[in-house]
C-alpha cells in the first residue's frame, strides 16, 4: 500500500478518479480490509449528499424503467465464498459477460504460492506430468490454481512477447478458469502497468492489471467463457478501460 | 504530511456498516434483495423510495432535464440487472442505489466533456448545492438539514472540494484546477473533510 493510494480514497468515494486511479483503488481496497472499512464508511457518507438533491422524476419515467426492467435479465451473482464449487461454477457460466470491468476485482486473483508458480514455470516451457503437483501439503493444493493445473482438460498455450519474455496460458474448460503466467516481459517504470485481456468476438474485457514496474506475474482468471485469446498490453500505471495497441502478447486459446 | 490525523484512524475498528435486513419488508435492504429473486412488484416499491433520490442526483450533476432522465432510466436498469450483487455486508442500499447513480451521471457528464460539449463554467458556478425547493417538499426533511448543517462543520476549503467534486463531477485534479490549488492539497482535503462529514453525520444519526 503507498500513500498515494490510501489518500486518493476520498477522491475514490466521490467518483473524483480518473479510470487508472480508481482501478488503483479498488486493487488497494482487495488487499486492505481496514481501507475498505473506511471506504465503506465514506461511501455511506457521500450517498448522503444525495439527501439535498431529491427530486421528483416526470412520471412517465417509472413506466418506462418498469417496462425496461420486464425485458432485461438479472446479472447471476457473484459466487459466496465456501459455496460449493460446482454451483459456483455454473453460475458463473451462466453469467452475462460484465463488459464494464467493474467486476474485474473480482475475476483475477494475484496467485502468491510459490509451489503453484514453480509448477507453473515447468509447464511454460513443455507439458510436464501431472503428477508434479500432487505434492501432500503443498502450497498450491486445493488452491484454485492448483485446480486449474490438475484438470483433466487443462489445455497449455504460450506466446513469446514482443520485447521478450512470453506469456503462458493453462486453461481448462470444465472449470472455466485460466491460470495465466506472464514472466519476464520487458522492463517498464513504475507509471506503466501490465494489463491482461479476455477477448472474445463480441471484444474484450480487462482481467487484470498487473502493479506498476512489475514484468512478472501469475495470476487466475475466471470466467473464461468464450475467450478466445488472451492479450496483453502495457498500459499506464493501474490499467485502462480500453486495450492499448499493439499488444505485447497474444495467445490463442484452443476452441 | 498529508495529515490523516488520529481520527482518519480512530474508527477503524468499529464495523457499523452491516445493515441486517429487519422485519420491515419495505425497507429498501429487504426490497432490494427481493428485486434480486426477479420480483417486480418488489423492484416497483423500491423504484417509488429511491426514484427521486436517483433522478435528482442525474438532474444536478447532468443538469439537462432530458438527459437527466435518461440517465436515471440507466441507474434504475442496473439497480434491477445487478441486484444479485448487492451485498448488505458492503453497505446499505441507498449508498449502493446512489454510487450507481452518481457514477452513471459523472461518466456521462465527462463523456460529454471529452467531447468537448459541456460548458464548464455551468458546472462551477452551480457546484455549490441552492436550497432546493423540490428537495425540501420530498421525504427526508431531517436528514436534509443533517447534511446541510455537517457541510457547514468542513473547512472552506473541504466543502468546496467535495462539494465541487460531488455535485460538479469533477476529477479532484480539476477540483485543484478550479480552485488555484495544489493537486495534493485538494486531495487531502477531500479525505479529511469526508472523514469529519462521516463523523458528523454518524453523531447528529
Amino acid at each position: 500500500m503507498t500513500t498515494d493510494e490510501h489518500t486518493l480514497i476520498g477522491a475514490w468515494a466521490l467518483d473524483a478518479v480518473d479510470a487508472g486511479e480508481r482501478e488503483l483503488v479498488e486493487r488497494h481496497l482487495d488487499s486492505c480490509a481496514s481501507c475498505a472499512q473506511e471506504a465503506a464508511e465514506l461511501r455511506e457518507a457521500v450517498a448522503r449528499l444525495a439527501d439535498v438533491t431529491i427530486a421528483e422524476p416526470p412520471p412517465r419515467l417509472r413506466d418506462s424503467v418498469l417496462a425496461e426492467v420486464r425485458r432485461t435479465r438479472q446479472e447471476a451473482p457473484v459466487a459466496a465464498p465456501g459455496e460449493a464449487p460446482e454451483s459456483a461454477r455454473d453460475r458463473r457460466r451462466r453469467a452475462p459477460r460484465s463488459r464494464s470491468g467493474t467486476h474485474r476485482a473480482h475475476r483475477l486473483r494475484l496467485a502468491l504460492g510459490a509451489a503453484a508458480l514453480a509448477v507453473v514455470a515447468a509447464f511454460a516451457g513443455v507439458f510436464a506430468t501431472w503428477s508434479v503437483m500432487q505434492q501432500p501439503g503443498g502450497e498450491g493444493d486445493g488452491s484454485p490454481i492448483a485446480a486449474v493445473l490438475e484438470a483433466p482438460d487443462a489445455e497449455v498455450a504460450y506466446k513469446e512477447a514482443d520485447g521478450g519474455g512470453r506469456v503462458t496460458v493453462i486453461s481448462s474448460d470444465s472449470l472455466d478458469d485460466a491460470v495465466v503466467v506472464v514472466s519476464d516481459l520487458a522492463a517498464v517504470g513504475d507509471d506503466r502497468s501490465y494489463q491482461v485481456w479476455m477477448v472474445d468476438e463480441a471484444g474484450q474485457v480487462s482481467a487484470g492489471v498487473m502493479d506498476p514496474g512489475d514484468s512478472s506475474a501469475t495470476m487466475l482468471v475466471e470466467g473464461l467463457g468464450d475467450t478466445q485469446v488472451i492479450g496483453v498490453t502495457n498500459e499506464p500505471a493501474g490499467g485502462s478501460a480500453a486495450p492499448t495497441l499493439p499488444m505485447v502478447a497474444d495467445v490463442a486459446l484452443d476452441a | 504530511m498529508f495529515d490523516q490525523g488520529a481520527e482518519a484512524h480512530r474508527r477503524q475498528d468499529q464495523p457499523r456498516l452491516s445493515v441486517v435486513a429487519g422485519a420491515d419488508p419495505a425497507t429498501p435492504e429487504a426490497l432490494l434483495h427481493r428485486t434480486a429473486l426477479g420480483e417486480d412488484d418488489a423492484f416497483a416499491a423500491l423504484y417509488d423510495l429511491v426514484s427521486g433520490r436517483v433522478y435528482g442526483l442525474c438532474l444536478r450533476i447532468v443538469r439537462d432535464p432530458a438527459q437527466a432522465e435518461e440517465v436515471a432510466q440507466e441507474v434504475l436498469v442496473e439497480v434491477w440487472r445487478t441486484a444479485t450483487r448487492f451485498d448488505e455486508r458492503r453497505g446499505s442500499a441507498t449508498a449502493w442505489i446512489t454510487t450507481i447513480a452518481h457514477r452513471r451521471a459523472v461518466d456521462r457528464v465527462r463523456s460529454a466533456q471529452a467531447a468537448g460539449e459541456r460548458e464548464r463554467r455551468a458546472a462551477a458556478e452551480s457546484a455549490e448545492p441552492e436550497y432546493d425547493q423540490v428537495a425540501e417538499a420530498a421525504a427526508g426533511r431531517l436528514e436534509h438539514r443533517q447534511v446541510r448543517r455537517c457541510l457547514k462543520t468542513l473547512t472552506e476549503l473541504q466543502r468546496q472540494a467535495v462539494t465541487l467534486a460531488y455535485y460538479g463531477g469533477h476529477t479532484y485534479r480539476q477540483v485543484a484546477s478550479l480552485l488555484d490549488a495544489a493537486v495534493p492539497t485538494v486531495k487531502s482535503r477531500i479525505r479529511d473533510g469526508l472523514i469529519k462529514l462521516r463523523d458528523c453525520l454518524e453523531v447528529s444519526r
